[in-house]
């Protein structure tokens, strides 16, 4: 098939991105296992980073190799308007390229519909308020629910029931836990998981990690909410129980953290609370955080030498025919 | 041809349980290797019989090589179990209104008390934890 100089550039683009995201991809979902042991033995708010960064790492490769390398070696050194045969190998990677995109494209802006929606329906009836010298917006509903909605404006949602049921202390202590959510910013980077494209169109494929790290973005929180104390750790492990004795919360949207998450490891939570001490977990030392770091600055110099164009010229070339 | 799987072929005797339990353990077999597998000697032709009775109910699939059936299973364990549990799920949903709800009781009440139970010992521990950490406030 013949193609023209710049929807040939699209192309290029959209089969590069499908075959570096799937190559990324499967790598990613072989070590996963691995990934979720040594997260295990991590803090969790370093587990959580982590595993958000494994889990992103194949569309962030994939949109490098086309923004930083594949455009570039195009626009560069294939000779404009021209028009030349495409083959059906690159055709097809493209259609995938661009299947996988639009998919996660849809997920997310659903996903950013459906909790704009929530936060207008909450907005109808709620009563805004202060606990503490957090704002909250109390919604007089029976359904328990604690939650932190919306991306770059996130605000604590809370349900009439929860209210009724906890006291003071124990409410102070959730609202430190969703305010803990907001400064991490997990609701965006909800998002941003929602963004990745999976392994394959309609294959999501590395749920284990999402699943990991939504887990030790709650246990994070929880520890910066309670900051080492142990009067603190005890009032939000009473939260949680009480509110979970309130009953099942209603579905939430993607982009909202709950207080209790999805409920399943309730009874972990509470035991990481009674002992915060027992486990740890460990940091990653500063020396290899910062070989880490020169490693990824000086593969990202050399991959940006006029060379390495030149070679991925050479390999679109053959990728196009 | 595809079959559908009444409430009566999800009812399994003890001895076509124990020729599934058999093919499911060692993948595709003809009778001459089922037959020492079995619990109990059994005669040639009522192994035959059992394996040609879970093939017409759709459990097992069979190939002819040279001149016997080789027989394997449709469907892994996990499946039939989810299966089974369908239909007798089902079973009550369809029958009169009151066995449905009664079903759906005794399974709300079950996850009930599983939950409850947990909720209680968690705030027993918390309790137990807050004395704790008093007493140790006061030495």
């Amino acid at each position: 098939m013949t193609i023209p100089y710049s929807l040939r550039l699209v192309c290029l683009c959209l089969a590069a991105f499908f075959l570096v995201h799937a190559a990324v991809a499967a790598v990613v979902r072989l070590v996963a296992p691995a990934a979720l042991r040594i997260a295990g033995r991590m803090r969790p708010r370093l587990a959580a980073r982590f595993l958000l960064a494994l889990r992103l790492a194949p569309a962030a490769l994939a949109a490098f190799a086309v923004a930083g390398l594949c455009a570039p070696s195009y626009l560069w050194l294939e000779p404009a308007a021209t028009s030349e045969e495409v083959g059906l190998v690159c055709l097809l990677a493209a259609l995938f390229g661009a299947a996988l995109t639009m998919e996660s494209l849809v997920r997310a802006l659903r996903a950013v519909a459906r909790s704009g929606r929530y936060w207008r329906e909450c907005r109808r009836t709620a009563v805004k308020t202060r606990i503490g010298r957090a704002p909250v917006w109390i919604v007089p509903r029976s359904a328990p629910f604690f939650v932190l909605a919306g991306i770059w404006r996130s605000r604590l949602v809370v349900s009439q029931a929860v209210v009724d049921a906890l006291p003071e202390e124990q409410l102070a202590a959730a609202v430190r836990h969703e305010q803990a959510h907001r400064e991490s910013r997990d609701n965006l980077k909800r998002l941003l998981v929602l963004l990745a494209p999976g392994m394959l169109p309609g294959v999501r494929g590395l749920s284990a990690l999402e699943r990991a790290w939504a887990r030790r973005a709650e246990w994070a929180a929880d520890d910066r909410a309670v900051a080492g104390d142990s009067r603190a750790s005890l009032t939000l492990a009473e939260a949680l129980v009480r509110v979970a004795r309130l009953g099942a919360a209603p579905p939430l949207t993607p982009l909202t953290t709950s207080l209790m998450a999805d409920g399943h490891d309730l009874a972990e939570r509470v035991e990481r609370l009674l002992h915060p001490a027992a486990n740890p977990g460990r940091d990653l030392p500063l020396p290899v955080m910062g070989t880490a770091a020169a490693l990824c600055g000086t593969a990202l110099v050399a991959l940006l030498q006029p060379s390495v164009l030149y070679s991925v010229h050479g390999l679109l070339e053959r990728l196009t025919h | 041809m595809i079959r559908f799987f009444s409430k009566r072929d999800a009812e399994l005797g003890h001895l076509e349980s124990g020729v599934m339990d058999i093919l499911w353990e060692r993948g595709a077999c003809n009778v001459h290797q089922v037959m020492p597998l079995l619990a109990r000697p059994l005669a040639y032709t009522t192994v035959m019989t059992t394996l040609d009775r879970l093939f017409k109910k759709g459990l097992l699939d069979r190939r002819k090589e040279e001149r016997a059936f080789v027989y394997s299973p449709r469907f892994s364990r996990l499946e039939w179990e989810k299966k089974r549990t369908g239909n007798f799920v089902a079973g009550f949903l369809t029958g009169p209104e009151s066995s449905g709800e009664l079903l759906i009781s005794c399974l709300v009440d079950a996850v009930g008390s599983h939950d409850e139970a947990l909720l209680d010992e968690l705030e027993r521990r918390i309790r137990e934890r807050r004395k704790e950490l008093c007493r140790r406030r006061k030495k």
